[in-house]
Formats: C-alpha cells, sequence, structure tokens
C-alpha cells in the first residue's frame, strides 16, 4: 500500500509543470554561476602564485638577518565555489617576524585591481541552494494534505485500511525523490565543470558530501514547515500565502533584520583600552631591561656614537585597535665604516641579548592578547552567528562553511600555522646562532643563505576536523527535520479530514 | 471599472496577505529607522569632525606662510554624508569617503614637491569577522521585498477568478474587457499602496521627530521623488504578476513561473552578470599601473636631473625646481585620474548590462535621489577636481600679490613666504545638484516606465484573446 502511495504521489510530482520550472531554473543558474565561480577562483590563484613569487624574490633579496622580511600567503581555497564565506573576505598575507604574532587581524590582502567591483558579490553555489531550494520544497509541499482536503480525495486514501502516520511519509519520500533530482543534476554539473580546471582531491569529494548531505538536510526541513502549513491549513490559497510569507521572512527578512538591528559592541574602547595598558607595561619592562643593558655596555642613548654607527632604529609599540605589539630593532647601514668597526662587538652583544629578548616579550603580550581578541571580535561573531542560527539559512550556511572550511575556524588554521611557522623560523634562528652574528646587522662578509630556512606550508584541515566543526549543525539540522516530522504527524492525527 | 477596483480591495483588505505585508513592512521600515537613528549622528559627527580638522590644517599653514600652503595643499577633501542615508545606502563600505589633496613627495625639507590629488581606495575590512549584511534600507524593503509582495497580490488576479468561475459571470456583464484589467490593476495597486504608505509614514514620523537630524524641503521634495518610483516599481512587478496570471489556467503554476522569474531578475541576474563583465572588461591592473608610473617618472626625472639636483639656487635651478615640482605632481595626479576613469569605465559597464533587472535600476535611481552611490561618488570626486583648480589659482594670485616674489610656485626661495590670511583661502564645500541627477537618471526612468508600458499592452493582449 505504501509503494502504491509513494507512486502515485512521485508520478504527481514529476509530471507537473513546476517541477520543470524547478529543474530549468536551479540549472541555470548553477552553471551560469559556476562558470564565472571558477573564472573569479582562478583569478585569485593566479594573484596568489604571483604573490609567492615576488615574496621570494623580496626574502633573497634581504642581506642581513635583521631585515629579512618574510611574508606567508593565503592559498584560495578551491571549496569557496561551494561557500565562499569568509574566504575572500579576510585578510590573505601576513609577514613572519620574531618581534611579531601574525594574527588575522594584522593580515593584508593581495592587491585587488578594482575596488568598485566589489559592489557586486559573487553568488556562490550555496546561495543558490539557500534561496532556490528553499523555495521548491514550499511550493511541492504547501498542497500535498491541504490540496487532497479541498478535492476531497484525502477522506478517499484515509478510508483505505492505512495509517495517517503512512500518508504523510509516503507524501515526504516521494517529494524528496522529486526535489533531489534538481539538487543532484545541477551539482553534478558544477562538478563536472569544476574538475575540468580546478584538481580535486579526494578529501575534497568527501567534502562535497557532506555540502551535499546538508543540502539534503535544508531541503527538508523547507519541505516539512510546507507540509505543517499544510496540514494545520484548510485552504491551499492560505496555505501558499503562509508559506510564501515565512519564505520571505526566513530568508530575506530575518538574517538581514537581525544583523541590522545588533548593535555592534557594547563597550569595545574601554575594554581594548585596558588590555592596551597590560600590553604597554610589558614592553616598558622591555625597554627598561634594553636601557639597562646599554647602559651596562656603555653604549646607551638614542643619539650614541654606537646608535649612529649601526643606523639603529628600536621600535616597541602597540597598536589600539587590534592590540598588537611590534618590537623591531634594525640597522639601516649596509656597510661599517671603519672608524666605527670598534662597535662591532658590542652589536653582537647587543643583538643577541635583545632579540631573543623582543621574541619572549612578544610571547608574552601574545598570552593577554589572544584572549582579549576573542573576546572582543570573535564572541561578537559568534553572536551574530547564533542569532542567524535561528532561521534555519544560517544553521544550513554554517554547516556549509564548515565543510568547505571557509569558516572563522578554517581561516584561523592558516594563522595559528603561520604563528608555528614563526617558532620555526625563531628555533631556526638561535640554530644558526644568527642573532650573535655579524651577518645579524651588516652584510659586508656576504649576505645571509636564505636556503636552507624552513619552507612555510599550510594544509588545509582533514576531512575530520572539518566534519566535527560541522557536526552541530549538522545534528542540529536533523533534529529540527525530525521535531518537525513528528509535530507534523501529531497534528495531521488529531485533524478532522 | 470603479466597481471593479472597489471589489478587489475589499476583497484584499480582508484577506490574509494583506494583514501580513502590513505586519512585515512595518517591521522593516520601522528597524530602518531605528538603526538610521543609532548611526546617522555618528556619521555626521565624524564628517563635521573631519572638515574642522581640515579647516584648522588649512588655517595653520596659511599663517604660516603662502609656500607652505602651496606645497602642502588643502589635505584631505570630505564626502559630506547625506541625509536620506536610510533610502539608499549606496555601497558606502565600497567607496571612499575621502579624496587626498596634499601628500607632496619629497627627498628632504629643501626638496620637497608640490600637492597633488590622489583617489584612495577603501581596502576592504579585512579584521571584521562577523558575517556579511545587507543594509537594511528602502533600497532593500522595496527592491526585494516590495517587489515580492506584489507578485504574492496578483498572482492569481485573473486565473484565481477562472478557477473560481467568476470570471465568465463578470466579462458577461457589459464591461470591455481592457475595462477589467485596468480596473483589478488599480484595485492590486492601491491594496498594496496602502501597508507601503502607511509603512513610510511610519518610518518617515520616526526619523522626523528626532531633534538631531534635520530633512529640509528639498529632502522632501527628494523622498516624494523617491515614493513616485517605488510606486513605478511596484506597478512593474504587479503587471508581471498580472500578465502571468492571464496566460496560466492554475493560480498555482501561476505563482511558481512568477517566483522563478524573481528569483532569476531580482536575487541572481545582477550580481552573476556583472560579474560576468567584470572578466570580459579588464581594468588596468595594479602591475601595469606601477610599470606605467615608474616608467613616466624616469623620463620626467632625466629631463630634469641635472638642472634640478644642484646646490646652487640661482633664479636659472628654481625655475627648473618649480617646473619639475609642478610636472611631477601633474604627472601623478593625470596618472592617478587615469586610473580612475578605467575603473570607473568598468564599473558603468557593468552596470549598464545589469540594467536588464528592474532591481538594479530602482536600486540605482533611490541611490541618484537619496544622494548616495556611485554617481554621487563622482560627483564628489568632480567637485574635489574643480576646487583644487581654484586652489591652485587662489596660489597663484596670491604669490602675484607679492612683490617680493619670483612668482614660482613651489619653491621656497622662488615664492612669497608671508603668512596670508585663513579667510581669503578657499574652502572646499562638498555639495549636492538634483539637475545632474536628473540628467543621469532620465534614462534609467524611462526604462522603468518603458517596462511597465510594454509588459502592460503584452498584459491586454493576452487577456483580450484568452478563453475565459
Amino acid at each position: 500500500m505504501l509503494k502504491t502511495l509513494i507512486r502515485r504521489e512521485l508520478l504527481d510530482n514529476l509530471m507537473t509543470s513546476r517541477f520543470a520550472a524547478v529543474l530549468l531554473i536551479t540549472l541555470l543558474l548553477v552553471v551560469a554561476n559556476t562558470v564565472v565561480l571558477i573564472q573569479d577562483y582562478e583569478q585569485r590563484l593566479e594573484s596568489y602564485n604571483g604573490a609567492i613569487r615576488t615574496h621570494y624574490q623580496e626574502l633573497r633579496a634581504a642581506k642581513t638577518y635583521s631585515t629579512m622580511a618574510i611574508l606567508v600567503d593565503r592559498a584560495p581555497n578551491p571549496l569557496s565555489i561551494f561557500n565562499v564565506g569568509l574566504d575572500k573576505r579576510l585578510g590573505n598575507l601576513v609577514g613572519i617576524y620574531h618581534g611579531f604574532m601574525p594574527t588575522l587581524w594584522n593580515a593584508q590582502m593581495h592587491g585587488t585591481d578594482n575596488p568598485f567591483i566589489a559592489f557586486f558579490s559573487l553568488i556562490d553555489i550555496v546561495f543558490i541552494f539557500e534561496v532556490v531550494l528553499s523555495l521548491m520544497g514550499l511550493i511541492f509541499a504547501y498542497d500535498a494534505i491541504a490540496g487532497e482536503r479541498e478535492r476531497g480525495t484525502l477522506r478517499l486514501v484515509l478510508a483505505q485500511p492505512i495509517g495517517r502516520g503512512q500518508i504523510l511519509l509516503a507524501k515526504y519520500i516521494s517529494a524528496m525523490a522529486c526535489l533531489l533530482v534538481p539538487l543532484i543534476l545541477s551539482l553534478l554539473f558544477a562538478l563536472l565543470l569544476l574538475m575540468r580546471s580546478i584538481p580535486l582531491s579526494t578529501a575534497d569529494f568527501l567534502r562535497i558530501a557532506g555540502i551535499v548531505f546538508a543540502s539534503f538536510a535544508y531541503l527538508s526541513l523547507f519541505y516539512l514547515i510546507g507540509l505543517l502549513i499544510s496540514v494545520a491549513t484548510r485552504r491551499t490559497g492560505t496555505a501558499l500565502m503562509l508559506a510564501m510569507f515565512v519564505w520571505g521572512f526566513l530568508i530575506l527578512v530575518y538574517p538581514n533584520l537581525i544583523r541590522a538591528t545588533v548593535n555592534p559592541g557594547g563597550d569595545i574602547q574601554a575594554r581594548t583600552k585596558i588590555v592596551e595598558d597590560q600590553i604597554q607595561q610589558i614592553l616598558d619592562e622591555y625597554e627598561r631591561e634594553r636601557q639597562k643593558f646599554l647602559e651596562k655596555e656603555g653604549i646607551a642613548g638614542e643619539t650614541s656614537e654606537f646608535s649612529k654607527a649601526l643606523g639603529l632604529h628600536s621600535y616597541a609599540f602597540v597598536d589600539p585597535v587590534t592590540l598588537m605589539s611590534y618590537v623591531e630593532n634594525i640597522s639601516l647601514i649596509s656597510e661599517i665604516h671603519p672608524e666605527f668597526e670598534q662597535y662591532a662587538p658590542s652589536a653582537k652583544r647587543y643583538y643577541n641579548f635583545v632579540e631573543p629578548l623582543s621574541a619572549r616579550t612578544v610571547e608574552k603580550t601574545w598570552h593577554i592578547r589572544k584572549q582579549a581578541l576573542d573576546e572582543i571580535y570573535v564572541r561578537q561573531a559568534e553572536t551574530d552567528r547564533v542569532l542567524l542560527k535561528f532561521s534555519p539559512v544560517g544553521v544550513y550556511d554554517a554547516a556549509t562553511q564548515a565543510w568547505a572550511g571557509t569558516d572563522l575556524e578554517g581561516v584561523r588554521d592558516f594563522f595559528s600555522t603561520a604563528r608555528r611557522y614563526r617558532k620555526a623560523v625563531i628555533d631556526y634562528l638561535y640554530a644558526k646562532e644568527a642573532f650573535s652574528s655579524r651577518e645579524w646587522f651588516i652584510a659586508d662578509k656576504g649576505a645571509v643563505d636564505w636556503s636552507t630556512l624552513p619552507q612555510f606550508t599550510f594544509e588545509r584541515s582533514t576531512v575530520g576536523t572539518n566534519a566535527k566543526r560541522a557536526l552541530p549543525d549538522m545534528f542540529l539540522l536533523l533534529i529540527c527535520n525530525l521535531a518537525l516530522f513528528m509535530l507534523i504527524v501529531l497534528i495531521f492525527m488529531k485533524s478532522e479530514v | 471599472m470603479w466597481h471593479i477596483t472597489k471589489r478587489e480591495i475589499y476583497d484584499n483588505l480582508n484577506s490574509l496577505r494583506f494583514a501580513l505585508t502590513t505586519v512585515l513592512l512595518l517591521a522593516l521600515m520601522l528597524t530602518n529607522a531605528i538603526v538610521h537613528l543609532r548611526e546617522h549622528p555618528n556619521r555626521v559627527e565624524k564628517y563635521n569632525k573631519a572638515v574642522t580638522a581640515y579647516q584648522n590644517r588649512l588655517a595653520s599653514y596659511a599663517n604660516e606662510s603662502l609656500y607652505l600652503l602651496a606645497q602642502q595643499g588643502p589635505g584631505d577633501l570630505h564626502k559630506k554624508p547625506s541625509p536620506l542615508h536610510f533610502c539608499a545606502e549606496g555601497g558606502d563600505s565600497f567607496l571612499s569617503g575621502t579624496v587626498n589633496a596634499g601628500d607632496p613627495f619629497g627627498y628632504s625639507e629643501d626638496m620637497t614637491g608640490v600637492w597633488k590629488l590622489s583617489y584612495p581606495s577603501v581596502t576592504p575590512n579585512l579584521e571584521n569577522v562577523r558575517p556579511d549584511a545587507i543594509k537594511l534600507d528602502w533600497g532593500f524593503i522595496i527592491g526585494y521585498v516590495l517587489s515580492l509582495v506584489a507578485l504574492l497580490f496578483t498572482f492569481d488576479i485573473i486565473s484565481g477568478e477562472r478557477e473560481r468561475g467568476t470570471l465568465r459571470l463578470m466579462l458577461a456583464n457589459a464591461i470591455p474587457r481592457h475595462t477589467v484589467l485596468i480596473g483589478k490593476f488599480l484595485g492590486a495597486l492601491i491594496s498594496v499602496s496602502i501597508p507601503f504608505m502607511l509603512s513610510v509614514l511610519m518610518n518617515l514620523l520616526v526619523i522626523s521627530t528626532a531633534s538631531n537630524l534635520h530633512l529640509n524641503a528639498e529632502a522632501w521634495g527628494r523622498l516624494g521623488i523617491i515614493f513616485f518610483i517605488s510606486i513605478l516599481y511596484m506597478s512593474l512587478f504587479l503587471v508581471l504578476g498580472l500578465l502571468v496570471s492571464t496566460r496560466v489556467r492554475q493560480s498555482a503554476v501561476s505563482l511558481v513561473v512568477l517566483l522563478l522569474v524573481w528569483v532569476t531578475l531580482v536575487v541572481f541576474m545582477p550580481n552573476t552578470l556583472a560579474s560576468m563583465t567584470g572578466e570580459f572588461s579588464p581594468s588596468m591592473l595594479s602591475g601595469e599601473f606601477w610599470k606605467r608610473y615608474r616608467q613616466l617618472h624616469q623620463e620626467l626625472d632625466e629631463k630634469y636631473e641635472d638642472r634640478v639636483w644642484t646646490d646652487e639656487s640661482d633664479t636659472k635651478t628654481l625655475t627648473a625646481r618649480s617646473e619639475y615640482f609642478a610636472k611631477h605632481a601633474a604627472l601623478d595626479e593625470r596618472l592617478n585620474e587615469d586610473r580612475l576613469s578605467l575603473q570607473i569605465d568598468q564599473f558603468r559597464h557593468a552596470r549598464s548590462i545589469i540594467r536588464v533587472s528592474p532591481v538594479t535600476i530602482v536600486q540605482h535611481l533611490l541611490e541618484s535621489f537619496a544622494g548616495t552611490g556611485f554617481e554621487r561618488h563622482l560627483q564628489f570626486v568632480e567637485n574635489t577636481q574643480r576646487y583644487a583648480l581654484q586652489f591652485r589659482e587662489f596660489i597663484v594670485d596670491a604669490d602675484r600679490a607679492d612683490p617680493e616674489s619670483l612668482h614660482l610656485i613651489g619653491v621656497r626661495e622662488g615664492m612669497s613666504e608671508k603668512p596670508v590670511s585663513p579667510k581669503s583661502v578657499p574652502k572646499f564645500e562638498d555639495t549636492l545638484n538634483l539637475n545632474e541627477d536628473f540628467n543621469t537618471t532620465a534614462m534609467e526612468l524611462l526604462l522603468l516606465v518603458l517596462f511597465v508600458m510594454v509588459l502592460m499592452s503584452a498584459a491586454y493582449l493576452a487577456f483580450v484573446r484568452v478563453e475565459v
């Protein structure tokens, strides 16, 4: 009996013009946008490769250790085609230096050529699904029960020896089978286009499978919302109106409304000021120790012969917005004047003392800064995301971002790798005894050999990590599905025909 | 005809969709007003502070000497925020609020050139980890929500009656079909306008009660035009609904078709098409720009090298120096301008293509009349360029008034070092010109009207020939 019902529903759904229209529109939108997205990705990749080459040359051009300019770049994520998330918006270029802690708040962007073009946003595949799949789900569901009730066929069906739950199940299964066709077909087209130009790994395919699964759950959620409306209303006209307004509210209005009304803020400035002062104290302590050392060596003072001989510039400051602390001692001369040669041993001792000290100082400030950044910036973003999750769009968006690795965590992975790389560079400098070497500040005995410097590599997080990050949202989607289904069954059981 | 209109309105007033629309539009418009009240004072305060800083800077240089004024220039020029910012946000986050008229190049204190105009671009806010949001301005409410509502009011306007069989009854009376069509259109127009008007009035009421935001007569005039445009845009979608509703037999199918058309037209087409055109007409790449920059500067430097960089300070050297500084600044300015105009061309190209989507037209129109957005930005840039000319003329004139000066602008020994009265220095004031708005937007208004006319006649033809 269930089989008969499913077959009938399936035929009913497949032979309608709405199915054809939905299929056509989804395919058209996905294919057109995928072409544009692939072009955009390739452009970003090109810009990334260019940046890597430039930065490599820049590093080679540094003759002394103290003028080293290590810049690391974040490659564009190929899965940003599915959900661009924060991949394009956050910085993709950060410096590695022992007197500075690289974070996403200090990153920069490879040059973009026309700032006005940012006016038009790129539409990723998940966005198309967000809008079109939800609409599809509601359109297929609104008359599922109400329509039969109006036509009087519901009475006939219920006269058969068949449970009400089974009728709902049959309707659900057949409608989902229909709705999956445009979803799967359009994804197949997108994948075909994708594989022609971008190599994807097995892990990427698993992530895409995760995205497909999330899309499926999202689609089913909207179908169930439509079914709930259909069960609860007597007339199809009312059901349709309600469904459309629910759609407009959940997709169009709520996400933008909530982001417009949530006040960015509290008192950020007061909070940052406190932390800034704490960091400033640590920097002051650094400065005191540095001065003490200079006095002990008998070479104190900014305008002393020693400073002039080396062209020494010493900075230690904290940025009030991003709380970045930056400590630098730099020698701005290319060769030492013979009459200043006497200062060379002091200089070696000075740098050997001050550079490890600045690395330690920055690490000390990092402990305070990390916590403050989390409290001030990350927590607010998290609150926003939680509020967005009251609409299924927010949950779906978060889940697919986590699968694609374009969420905040995915981007932060890059910066924690950059911080580990900073540590590796410092270790390398220690191993080379670079701090106490003459090549630290002067290149007259030959330039530094950079070929043994450890290479920076960044691997995106494993599929397991992606899955773990996506899990809460996936779970939420499934629970919502289940709860809605139960609710529908309950209402349907109780309703008069 | 009035009977039909009246019946249509009564029908709608009692319906669920009318109630839901009213609630939705009211909520959106009130949020818009509250957000505006919260944010606009900050914007104005920031602008006022920047202007004060600009004037102080100008005054301090003027009190010092004319030479310094000629060298340092007027500094940052700021875009005046529009009081109608709540109507259209206009991509504020992508458009820079300043043009820089200062920043002379220089090697040392004596060897400093003269100021030039440069157009800083906004670097995207890389620190922002919060989710992206569309600004909840009138552009969004009208462009997206109102158009959707218009479709929801008209999808069953003919097909519904046909399904119920009442269409046959109505046409059996001695009423011409076009009267029926127009009557129904007017009915739908008035029924959607009621909640829209209500929400707009509430919005303006909230905004105008705030004491620190003044809307002058001109602003109200602009608001009137914006309201008229919204009604025109709304009727476009009403007519579209009418057309599909006459052609399609079932109202459910009619709605599905309309929604899919709406999604494509409003949500996807603008961005996808614009991104495509971005690929076809690339602007000058950064690398290319800097290559050209270096090349031209090298040529200029080679020409003047031996005449400018000497320790002598005879008239010949000073003349060469003054000439060199002026040419250096002019070259920088020209390069900046070329680059800007290429970017503008690319943007305009993209914008003209996406005019096929009515939502772009209406948002563009709203931006123009609200005094925000891209065209306004260009007006601001033009204002600064005009001011730059005026400022340069003032420097020459003021220098000419000093008999001791050699009239070699930009060189310390060659020009007047007397202080000038800060009052006499021309001040930059950013203005908005409605006439110009009309010129740039007339075309788009016409396009919108044309869309409505074409769809209206299509609906008429379809309805006249349709079997009941």
